[in-house]
């Protein structure tokens, strides 16, 4: 079998269950991040 | 440079070349050549997609914004994790399933060979620049740096990746970016430390933070909407979200990364670690920058960071005056920040602030008198200027090196995409297609024949690219501007693809005339109105996409007849 006969497989995620999770964890972590950026700017601005 | 920051800088240089020709050996079909046989794992290629972002220029000009401009450039990579999870949901299974080389193949499947064919074409053009100024740019900061003839550094950089990326394809690009990135990382810890630990005794790096804070410098997050302010919290998730999509679903150079991938799970994660750790990364070297700024507070800077320019400014009539002006204002700001790190109240440190700016607009009036006696601008060679001048033994030839190889990553995969699609959308599609079975794929002589095409044009793109890039050198502060120009080509390219995943009723026509109304359309936005660039990804995308539905409406029989079937990628059309 050549590399392009290969089946295409789409296997579940390591971790969480299933991609949405993986996906909504991803975009809280943004989230989280933001939030915390934002703390900072206003805790340490002149 | 001491002898041993040579021999790390030359050991690093061959260790990765070496690297990458041996994890790129055994490349004998197209599909390995250009695909890796779609063996590789998700850390490898995500870690390679983090490299060939963290480029040299990015690697210096980043440092480079946070010193002067502080953090807020960060925002730029907010919508970067939203476009990640929006192409893994999309774009990844499409193009994994479609079993493509290029995404630019999966439009004619969608479409018809002329909107392929304008795609390909925009794609060539402004990768064909961009693969030039990725190695210029570098070249001209190391070039001085290390004392070195200008066509030396480019040439050295430009050769050794023509070497591994014609010999190993993909494989040896991917991988050989993997230890880079760590390298990279360490590089830039290493600079935050001796940033931190050559600080006075009596500065902490909580001192520190507090006092970059106060510059200015810790402005993460502007919330305000405005439509001309390049980098605030609206313009990055918005304008940036539309930018990712755009670079990371549409541009060769980042799409035959993922499509290297053993699964689509595995690819999905190789964009996932991205959207994860590429925000805190920015946000980390911007910091560095910051640091750096707050280390220049107490430690005297030169007048000027780049040594080129040096002599010149101190050879003026000026010189005098602006050293004496700089020299008062140093003063004065490293009392002032000694004053905001002492205060123990809002008003003390109002007061302190207050003076601090002060003094912080009479050093930058005597640094731009300085830079304005010099040619070249000055900011990409402040973090240069540090390393060199700051970090230890070894570790200078280490960051030097990286920045070498940083060049080489980010040119490598744009060499190795304008190859892939010079010979499957151009060579393979229109000159040789005869050689293909009626089933598009080759018999393995003829697979020969296009890998060997394929090493040919690899070749060719690393070639132009230096010589591209003895050009550009000469395009100066154009540089900048011709970065920006690549952007304004990223919104109809995704306006195109968002045509062909979801919205079936357009045809090829229609789209074709959709990017050509984008195109003019940004063009205008670009040539005559002020807002910020970002924003031109989602202007140019929501063009291309009303004007085609438009038309798709008004030719809506035409089309429903049938001039094209919408065989929507079961086509054997393409090559």
């Amino acid at each position: 079998m050549t590399p392009d006969e290969k089946p295409i497989l789409d296997e579940p995620p390591p971790a969480l269950g299933t991609w949405a999770r993986v996906y909504t964890a991803v975009l809280a972590y943004l989230a989280a991040v933001i939030v915390i950026f934002y703390l900072l700017t206003r805790r340490l601005g002149p | 440079m001491t002898a041993l920051d040579w021999t790390v800088l030359f050991a690093w240089l061959a260790t990765l070349v070496g690297y990458g020709l041996y994890r790129g050996r055994g490349s004998t079909t197209v599909n390995q050549f250009l695909l890796a046989g779609k063996t590789m794992p998700w850390y490898a290629m995500g870690l390679s997609i983090m490299a060939t972002q963290a480029s040299a220029i990015t690697f210096i000009s980043t440092t480079a914004l946070g010193y002067t401009d502080g953090m807020r450039f960060v925002q730029f990579y907010f919508g970067l994790p939203v476009a990640m999870v929006i192409l893994c949901v999309t774009v990844v299974p499409i193009f994994h399933r479609a079993k493509v080389y290029t995404a630019y193949e999966y439009l004619e499947r969608r479409f018809d060979p002329k909107t392929r064919g304008l795609i390909t074409g925009i794609f060539l053009i402004s990768r064909g620049l961009q693969s030039g100024i990725a190695l210029s740019a570098p070249a001209i900061c190391l070039s001085i740096i290390l004392g070195w003839p200008f066509e030396v550094t480019v040439g050295l950089m430009g050769g050794l990746v023509i070497l591994y990326t014609t010999m190993g394809g993909i494989k040896a690009v991917t991988w050989a970016d993997v230890p880079q990135m760590f390298v990279i990382l360490s590089a830039l810890v290493l600079s935050l430390i001796v940033a931190v630990h050559l600080l006075p005794p009596d500065v902490s790096f909580f001192d520190a933070v507090r006092i970059a804070g106060a510059a200015g410098k810790i402005n993460i997050v502007t919330t305000r909407f405005d439509w001309n302010d390049r980098y605030n919290l609206w313009s990055g998730l918005i304008g940036g979200s539309f930018l990712f999509l755009a670079y990371f679903g549409t541009d060769q150079s980042q799409v035959q990364r993922y499509l290297t991938g053993k699964s689509i799970g595995q690819s999905r994660l190789s964009l996932l670690l991205n959207a994860v750790a590429k925000v805190p990364m920015q946000a980390f070297i911007l910091f560095i920058g910051a640091m750096v700024f707050v280390f220049f507070v107490f430690e005297r800077p030169p007048l000027v960071f780049n040594p080129a320019e040096s002599p010149r400014v101190e050879q003026s009539h000026q010189f005098g005056a602006i050293a004496a002006s700089s020299d008062q204002a140093f003063d004065q700001r490293r009392a002032a920040a000694r004053e905001i790190k002492d205060a123990h109240d809002s008003t003390a440190r109002s007061a302190a602030i207050t003076k601090f700016n002060e003094a912080q607009k009479q050093f930058d009036a005597a640094h731009t008198a300085a830079t304005q006696v010099g040619k070249e601008t000055d900011t990409n060679y402040i973090f240069l200027s540090f390393v060199t001048h700051y970090l230890p033994r070894g570790a200078v030839g280490l960051a030097l090196a990286v920045i070498f190889t940083a060049a080489m990553s980010a040119s490598s995969g744009e060499i190795n995409s304008l190859a892939t699609v010079s010979i499957i959308d151009v060579y393979r599609r229109h000159f040789r297609p005869d050689l293909l079975n009626p089933d598009g794929t080759p018999t393995p002589g003829n697979d020969r024949h296009y890998l060997i095409a394929s090493r040919v044009a690899t070749a060719f793109w690393g070639l132009y690219a230096i010589a591209f890039a003895s050009y550009a050198r000469s395009f100066g502060a154009l540089i900048e501007t011709v970065n920006l120009v690549g952007s304004l080509f990223y919104g109809t390219m995704l306006g195109v693809f968002v045509l062909a995943f979801f919205v079936k009723r357009v045809r090829g026509t229609a789209a074709f005339m959709g990017v050509i109304a984008g195109q003019c359309v940004i063009f205008t936005v670009a040539g005559f109105t002020h807002i910020a660039y970002l924003w031109y990804n989602a202007i140019g995308c929501l063009v291309v996409i009303a004007v085609a539905v438009a038309v798709s409406f008004t030719r809506g029989r035409l089309d429903d007849d049938g001039l094209r079937p919408d065989n929507d990628g079961q086509s054997s059309a393409g090559g």
